[in-house]
């Protein structure tokens, strides 16, 4: 089987699914289930243990075959988001934390000092320890370094919907990754995510571009697709791009069948 | 007397709010900013509205703000919530599924002083997942002080920007001085605020000038203090208890217009509408450009643990539905009404501008 292998645990599905955003708990369930993921984020600040109606957990916990990955959203330093990993695991019992710090709430872009600095604690402590980077070559073979399960770098700012704008860093950090790289945030159409798996992704993660999507489980769906259509295609192994024509007439004719 | 800063008068980033905000408008432009400013919320903040409730802890005011109904010379029966009584209202606002209020008090007096309104924030953390303040300027090492306690945001509006009608209006008491006054959000994140509220009461002076001046103001915060988290208030005069009738009222379209330009100019930050609005008001402004919205205020001290209290508050409540009924009405529009939207494990100082990564030696209170 073509899994995904984030430490010990392995999912069939690479797409993996965010909780905010949406309008409204029933459609965003909805939406989880017609996704296919198997892996979803959620932020522990829209855990809510006083009021039911207001929880984002209890829902997402109920369902069968999930295995939930809490995000840090909201920190903006490292020694927070190592307070709320350690919440984190004690209330939903997972082992994977997805740290998220960001130091300016306005534009969400996240902190790779502070990031480094939570990663390291964190993996030593035995989390699975899942990055929210820029895409950063260096910063992401840091984050190997220290015992991080995956790195995510952003295709572009959170919300944006501007695709892999990234590419270039991101083909890079591919390459030489030895742990599976996840294109986070960006992503508005299920081409994109297609996109960057033919690059070589593991996964891709997406919120905004479902949640607010006209039918968000229909959308939910279209990406679950092309994810798996992006995967494919990389494992087929895609033509190459060439810049120019190729000459029928070789160029290096002249130099006669080498002898 | 100090002079006013560069900052403060320089047009050049403005150019755009002021295409949007300054007359004469075209006839569809209103209807092509709400569009723009939807698709930009939708993207941003998705189809949530997180909500807060305010909760007045004294009415005492040293203050003489012409418009209102707390100032100084007012008639007002004064008090403030003791201890045992602040428990009491969160109490009963957690019960109603509030979990991210807003202190309030007047300008600083000896019956709710520093001392006070510090235990109250330290009382409100315990209870609450989300505190800030609305109360008098302070120093940078009293800021610090309510950070340590769990305060994560400071709500400080100008009210006017324009200098001469500033001072004129405010005609006694520390508010008087309009530079401290405006030199207050910056103290706070110096103190280790997380977020700062800024603001003008619409109808104190000409509207669009005090809008620009507003956004100066934001970007100013923001180059200066890389990590500030801030938001925008758009309220505007009511009828107060003193019967102060607003110089330069703002209409409903304009205030419209000033919140989808906000929108566009500033994609990121929060915007907040209060009660001060009417029912029709706020539904239709939800999910055009609003991300934050009060619920179920009281403007009088106390209120929520007796709600049969008629005493005169300092404004007056347009939007008076319960959180049941406004959640209803969010969800109409298929808008999920979010209560908690924070964690107090990210309670405690912010380190304002300054890029270290020592942070862990500081636990909140609680």
């Amino acid at each position: 089987m073509d899994a995904l292998q984030l430490g010990s645990y392995t999912f069939s599905s690479r797409l993996i699914l965010g909780t905010g955003k949406f309008s409204n708990a029933t459609v965003m369930l909805e939406a989880v289930r017609a996704s296919g993921a198997q892996l979803i984020t959620v932020a522990l600040r829209r855990f809510n243990r006083e009021q039911a109606e207001d929880d984002l957990f209890g829902p997402l916990s109920a369902i069968e075959g999930l295995t939930l990955m809490p995000n840090t959203s909201g920190a903006s330093t490292a020694a927070e988001a190592i307070r709320a990993a350690h919440i984190a695991r004690e209330l939903s019992g997972s082992p994977f934390i997805k740290v998220e710090i960001h130091p300016n709430p306005q534009h969400l872009m996240p902190d790779p000092i502070e990031t480094f600095e939570a990663a390291r604690v964190l993996a030593s402590e035995g989390f699975l320890v899942m990055p929210y980077i820029t895409a950063d070559p260096v910063l992401a073979k840091r984050l190997e370094d220290v015992g991080c399960a995956s790195v995510m770098p952003l295709g572009s700012a959170i919300g944006s919907g501007q695709g892999v704008a990234n590419a270039a860093m991101i083909e890079i950090i591919i390459r030489e990754s030895g742990i599976p790289v996840i294109v986070d945030a960006g992503l508005r159409s299920p081409s994109e995510a297609a996109h960057a798996m033919e690059m070589g992704c593991s996964a891709v993660l997406v919120n905004s571009a479902v949640a607010v999507a006209g039918n968000p489980p229909e959308m939910a769906e279209a990406f679950a697709e092309a994810v798996a259509a992006g995967r494919k295609a990389f494992r087929a192994g895609l033509m190459q791009k060439s810049g120019s024509a190729i000459a029928t007439s070789p160029l290096t004719a002249f130099l006669g069948a080498k002898g | 007397m100090r002079e006013i800063p560069d900052w403060l008068t320089d047009n050049r980033e403005t150019m755009a709010l002021a295409a949007m905000l300054t007359p004469p408008y075209a006839s569809d432009s209103l209807e092509a900013l709400a569009a723009e400013s939807r698709a930009i919320t939708l993207r941003r903040f998705g189809r949530t509205m997180t909500l807060y409730a305010p909760l007045y802890l004294s009415n005492y005011c040293s203050s003489g703000c012409v418009y209102c109904g707390f100032a100084s010379d007012r008639k007002t029966l004064r008090h403030r919530l003791e201890a045992d009584e602040i428990v009491r209202e969160l109490t009963a606002m957690k019960k109603l599924g509030i979990s991210d209020i807003l202190l309030l008090t007047g300008e600083r007096t000896a019956a709710a002083d520093f001392d006070y309104l510090r235990k109250s924030v330290e009382i409100a953390a315990q209870e609450m997942q989300r505190v800030s303040v609305e109360a008098f300027p302070m120093s940078v090492n009293e800021y610090r002080a309510l950070a340590d306690c769990g305060c994560t945001g400071i709500t400080i509006y100008q009210e006017t920007y324009n200098r001469e009608r500033y001072e004129a209006l405010h005609r006694w008491g520390p508010k008087k001085d309009y530079i401290d006054r405006l030199e207050t959000p910056a103290r706070a994140l110096e103190g280790g605020i997380k977020n700062v509220g800024l603001g003008v009461l619409f109808g104190l002076s000409d509207p669009v000038e005090d809008a620009l001046a507003l956004y100066r103001h934001l970007r100013y915060l923001g180059r200066t203090w890389w990590r500030a988290g801030m938001s925008l208030s758009f309220p505007r005069m009511r009828p107060q208890t003193g019967g102060y009738e607003p110089p330069f009222p703002v209409d409903d379209h304009l205030l419209a217009r000033m919140i989808f330009a906000f929108r566009i100019a500033l994609p990121d930050t929060e915007l907040v509408l209060s009660t001060r609005e009417s029912a029709a008001y706020r539904d239709g402004m939800a999910g055009l450009g609003i991300t934050r919205m009060s619920i179920e205020s009281r403007t009088t001290v106390g209120g929520y643990d007796n709600p049969e209290n008629k005493e005169e508050g300092q404004f007056e409540i347009f939007d008076d539905r319960t959180a049941k009924e406004f959640c209803t009405a969010l969800r109409k529009k298929n808008i999920e009404p979010v209560f908690k939207n924070w964690e107090p494990a990210y309670n405690g100082p912010s380190d304002g501008n300054k890029a270290t990564m020592h942070h862990g030696e500081t636990e909140p209170c609680h």
